[in-house]
């Protein structure tokens, strides 16, 4: 059992089958109140019911997720490279970070709004201050992670500070590199769906909120599949981003 | 009198490791003059991969001074002196040939330039048919040729070499050991090899230098009058078994 690839993959849509199934039956047959969850075939029914609005408002949480994702990832990373090339920059700016990191950043979602509206402003700064800490922070604990033999060996041959990240330390943490991004693009998305949901004008959270309000339980679980698919989008996206990275490592 | 390719004056290396002091090396003082090769022996621990790094720049000494061809060492200067460690540490995302360019490479030299010189060291140290493998793709020896080309790219006129035959099998390291002969007969640089091989050191070098434990101090200079090139059954001779002798005594005593 669960041997060979194709044996796991078998398994992986099995699983992924009874989870379908268990919605759309469990709601069906009265186990789970339809309010609460409805059945799948309801929920995708929703989307296409609503097609339109969704549509309309999709572009709005794809740009912020966007221009966050560039600069929480584009940011925390690099940040998280030159902090982690210098072990004095690495030992005084850690801690604080560290404490950053267990403040809860949904308190200041309120103050975000006040500061840049209820359009796109608020949703960009709070989903870039959400995901930068947790993203700079992997960062930084992947390259320390690396053997400090290749750094040694590229100042041997006269490179500079800069030469030494750029041509070693980065290249060399590749494989970390994705898993941050995998969690900071997570945060993000998770970041602008939520702020969307707290207090918006467009959007798929902004519409999740007005279906709930409205007690329609199809159109909400319509716009939870639709960030599904953004997140999996995601996901695809960092997997052959791995394949390429994976070909350089030493077996 | 000619100037001497390194010269170490009365260098002390402290370390402090979790507020201990310990010295690693000791009032060292050694004239190196130029297409000499020299080993450096001794315990485990005793400061002589230290020495090592000293000379390539990497760190200062706590005191004394170093000086390459007369001029003091400051920071590393890898035109004037190659560095080839024990791992390959190659990078593995580059080709045995970009690998071997990679010290050209941070220097500015024009790519097709210095792909060139990187094929011409692959010639050298007989890699020319494996220029675009990937680390991973060679055997250890290989690597370590790789290494080795690297550090020659530049044309340095000392050549360090920290034990880098440790991790490789006996015969590969045999026929690495001609290797480096053949390119030093060829070249005519100064070499700084470090060892935990006797057999090894006497083989190859002209003078060996024997360390004590720490704190490192030399406790023997010696110098090995087998003929050039040297052969494998000069191993077994009787001059090579006197001098692999006098080293074991100093190292013998040194491990109580």
């Amino acid at each position: 059992m669960l041997r060979t690839p194709s044996q796991i993959r078998w398994a992986q849509a099995a699983l992924a089958a009874v989870i379908l199934a268990g919605w759309e039956l469990l709601p069906r047959f009265g186990v789970i109140p339809k309010l609460f969850v409805p059945s799948l075939s309801e929920a995708i029914g929703a989307l296409y019911e609503y097609r339109a609005e969704y549509l309309a408002h999709l572009p709005a949480t794809l740009v912020e997720i966007l221009v966050s994702y560039l600069l929480a990832c584009g940011g925390g990373v690099t940040l998280g490279m030159l902090i982690a090339s210098s072990p004095r920059a690495r030992r005084m700016a850690l801690p604080v970070l560290r404490s950053a990191y267990a403040v809860p950043m949904v308190v200041l979602y309120p103050v975000m709004m006040v500061w840049f509206g209820l359009g796109m402003g608020s949703k960009v700064a709070f989903a870039t201050v959400f995901a930068f800490v947790p993203t700079l922070l992997t960062t930084v604990a992947g390259v320390a992670s690396l053997s400090p033999h290749l750094l040694e060996t590229a100042r041997a041959f006269g490179a500079s500070r800069w030469q030494r990240i750029l041509y070693v330390q980065v290249p060399a943490s590749l494989p970390t590199l994705i898993a941050a991004l995998r969690l900071g693009g997570a945060l993000v998305i998770v970041g602008v769906t939520v702020a969307e949901m707290l207090g918006a004008v467009e959007g798929l959270g902004f519409l999740i909120t007005r279906h709930r309000t409205l007690l329609n339980s199809p159109g909400v679980y319509g716009g939870i599949i639709l960030v599904l698919v953004i997140t999996s989008g995601h996901e695809v996206l960092l997997r052959r981003l791995e394949r390429r990275v994976e070909k350089f490592r030493e077996s | 009198m000619t100037q001497s390719a390194v010269s170490v004056r009365a260098v002390t290396q402290h370390f402090t490791v979790e507020g201990q002091s310990t010295v690693a090396l000791d009032a060292i003082d050694l004239e190196i003059p130029p297409g000499q090769f020299v080993a450096l022996v001794g315990p485990s621990g005793c400061g002589k991969s230290t020495l090592l790094s000293l000379v390539a720049g990497l760190r200062l000494p706590t005191g004394g001074t170093l000086l390459c061809n007369g001029e003091p060492i400051v920071g590393p200067v890898p035109q004037r002196i190659g560095m080839i460690f024990q791992e390959a540490n190659l990078l593995p995302w580059l080709t045995a040939l970009e690998n071997v360019a990679f010290p050209l490479k941070l220097r500015g030299v024009p790519k097709r330039e210095r792909l060139e010189a990187a094929r011409a060291m692959l010639e050298l140290t007989g890699l020319g048919n494996f220029a675009d493998r990937l680390p991973h793709q060679l055997s250890g020896g290989m690597k370590q040729r790789v290494s080795i080309g690297r550090g020659l790219v530049q044309d340095p006129g000392v050549l360090l070499l920290d034990e880098p035959f440790a991790a490789l099998d006996e015969q590969t390291r045999m026929v690495l050991g001609d290797e480096v002969l053949r390119i030093w007969a060829r070249t005519g640089k100064t070499v700084m090899f470090v060892t935990h091989n006797l057999s090894e050191a006497v083989y190859l070098a002209d003078r060996i230098i024997v360390f004590s434990a720490r704190p490192g101090r030399i406790v023997d200079d010696v110098p090995v009058d087998l003929p050039r090139p040297r052969t494998f059954s000069m191993m077994s001779s009787e001059r090579f078994g006197a001098l692999k002798d006098r080293i074991w005594a100093h190292i013998r005593d040194a491990d109580h």
